[in-house]
């Protein structure tokens, strides 16, 4: 822990370099693609997900793991479209989420040393260092 | 990433452009997933033909062409899941009712666009479970690269050869992909003992425990035990729940699965990181989660994902015969099974209670274009958690609902028109 008190530093993986930052969207439930995420509009529409409809764009998107089909890089299209997360962070991921991050071509980080969906929460500040796989997270200010 | 010096030839664009492109995809790939090399394939791969998958790496089907006419082919034995194309149906489309898939000029285009594929060696299978109709299986040990929700288990864990979900174009082309993943013998150990404290009878069962183990688990290898001896249709059903509510792309049947003749070996002799428990209150909470919304008006019945074999095409037209439906019922199977149900003459049993059998697609790629001429229903009736789970995305903004349960409720309803499943 940094000796900030509201600052915290993980260490992942690079999966795409670069440096982004922006205001955090977490789930902590998985994310699922092909007809379950929305590429234009940016958004999941996975009925019951916490985040169904919540806009993406210009966050720093948190989340748990990929689940279901090869369409997951439904979200990395959503670059095509100008409704992309400014970075993309993952606990744990395969191909799909290697896929998306590659369309979406953002500062991406996983295989991180703390699970990033417990230490930064909706609306933390991030900032991404894609090449070094650091992740700064200042919490929100309660 | 470690590459030999043929790879780094074709990345220096020795061996052509498109050759060059799809190593440059493979090396971006492997590097952004950790790999540290490449390896060759001796398997076999699973396709979608048409599809752009990764964006700017996408060899585009004019180059292909280009490559078919230079008589260029794929490395491996290549099989096509289904064609991406929007609307295309490979059997039965003239009866869909459904635009453009029932546009014989769309319908000419979209095969013609997917010939160069087959040119290349492509076997035109065109189904989410190749692998049931395939006629030539990888074997134990075999390094492969395939997609689909269903068919990554089934190459991982019935057949025990090695894939990651990366079945493409450009892996078919080159015959290699990163090695990590699944292609590393330590990655394919159980950690977690799941077990099955309810007897599993149903086909149903096995669709719902694998959502159940799914949405647990994610990412893990499972061992299961207690889960009987599944038919053909349950391992499939269960495949691609496991793969849908969560990402299990790997798991073990101690004594049945070819890499784990003893649970000991199925956790490669560690101990389970963890131990589960599915019961029946889990099986009802996802029979719950499925049947999404309230109306017992159905118009669409929808059966056949992932594509119904043959015995489950037996099964239909004999639930069918000497009755006429009241909804629109729609039965999917792959392009070689439809000829042998037609043959059969469980094609004429279903489509004289009213049905269309068709072949090469389901709901979901057609965005839920169903109902003529081209809208989607308001509820549907489906057997299948993978079907019921995206269909709701597909159709958005539109709001349907979905009706899970057997196969014998779904011809019910669509005899019928009332849904009158319950959870038994």
């Amino acid at each position: 822990m940094n000796k900030q008190a509201n600052k915290i530093i993980l260490k992942g993986r690079k999966v795409i370099g670069g440096i982004a930052q922006g205001e955090a969207l977490v789930s902590k439930m998985p994310l699922m693609g092909w007809g379950n995420v929305d590429s234009k509009n940016g958004y999941t529409v996975e009925r019951n997900h916490p985040l169904y409809e919540v806009p993406y764009k210009g966050k720093v998107l948190v989340f748990t793991e990929p689940r279901g089909s090869g369409g997951f890089v439904g979200y990395g299209r959503s670059r095509l479209f100008g409704t992309n997360p400014a970075a993309f962070l993952y606990r744990k991921g395969n191909n799909l989420t290697v896929f998306a991050a590659m369309v979406m071509n953002v500062p991406t980080v996983t295989d991180f040393d703390q699970d990033p969906t417990e230490v930064i929460e909706t609306g933390d500040y991030v900032i991404v260092n894609g090449d070094r796989g650091i992740v700064e997270v200042i919490k929100k200010t309660r | 990433m470690l590459l030999t010096d043929d790879e780094k030839r074709i990345l220096d664009g020795k061996r052509g452009e498109i050759a060059q492109r799809c190593m440059t995809f493979l090396v971006d790939y492997g590097e952004a997933a950790g790999a540290d090399k490449l390896i060759d394939l001796d398997g076999t791969v699973d396709l979608h033909p048409g599809s752009g998958w990764v964006g700017a790496y996408d060899i585009k089907l004019e180059e292909i062409a280009e490559l078919a006419r230079k008589g260029e082919g794929f490395k491996v034995p290549t099989f096509s899941d289904k064609a991406t194309a929007p609307g295309f149906i490979v059997d039965g489309w003239e009866n869909c009712g459904v635009l453009p898939s029932s546009d014989p000029t769309f319908h000419k285009k979209c095969l013609e666009d997917l010939q160069p594929y087959i040119d290349m060696g492509m076997v035109p299978t065109f189904s989410c479970n190749h692998y049931l109709v395939s006629s030539f299986w990888p074997s134990v040990g075999q390094h492969c690269a395939w997609v689909e929700s269903s068919a990554v288990p089934w190459v991982n864990a019935v057949l025990g050869a090695r894939s990651n979900f990366d079945g493409c174009f450009q892996t078919a082309y080159l015959g290699k992909v990163p090695a990590y993943d699944m292609h590393l013998t330590e990655n394919r150990a159980a950690t977690v003992l799941v077990r099955c404290e309810t007897e599993l009878k149903r086909d149903m069962d096995y669709d719902l425990f694998g959502w159940a183990v799914g949405e647990t688990l994610g990412l893990k290898v499972p061992a299961f035990v207690g889960i009987g001896r599944p038919t053909t249709t349950q391992l499939v059903k269960m495949n691609s729940a496991l793969n849908t509510g969560g990402q299990v792309r790997m798991y073990h049947i101690p004594g049945r699965t070819p890499e784990a003749p003893t649970l000991e070996v199925a956790f490669q002799g560690k101990k389970p990181k963890e131990t589960i428990s599915i019961t029946r209150d889990d099986l009802k909470r996802v029979y719950e989660l499925m049947n999404y919304g309230s109306s017992d008006d159905i118009d669409f019945v929808y059966l056949g994902c992932p594509h119904y074999n043959i015995e489950e095409l037996r099964k239909v037209a004999g639930l069918l015969e000497g009755k006429k439906c009241q909804t629109r019922l729609w039965v999917m199977t792959n392009p070689p099974t439809y000829k042998v149900a037609d043959m059969a003459g469980y094609r004429e049993k279903i489509e004289d209670a009213g049905g269309i059998l068709l072949s090469g697609t389901c709901p979901g790629l057609l965005n839920g274009v169903v109902m003529p001429p081209s809208g989607v229903p308001k509820v549907i009736a489906t057997d299948a958690a993978k079907q019921d789970y995206y269909i709701t995305g597909h159709c958005h903004p539109n709001k349907v609902q979905v009706r899970y349960g057997t196969t014998e409720d779904c011809v019910d309803a669509a005899v019928t028109g009332k849904w009158k499943g319950e959870w038994r």
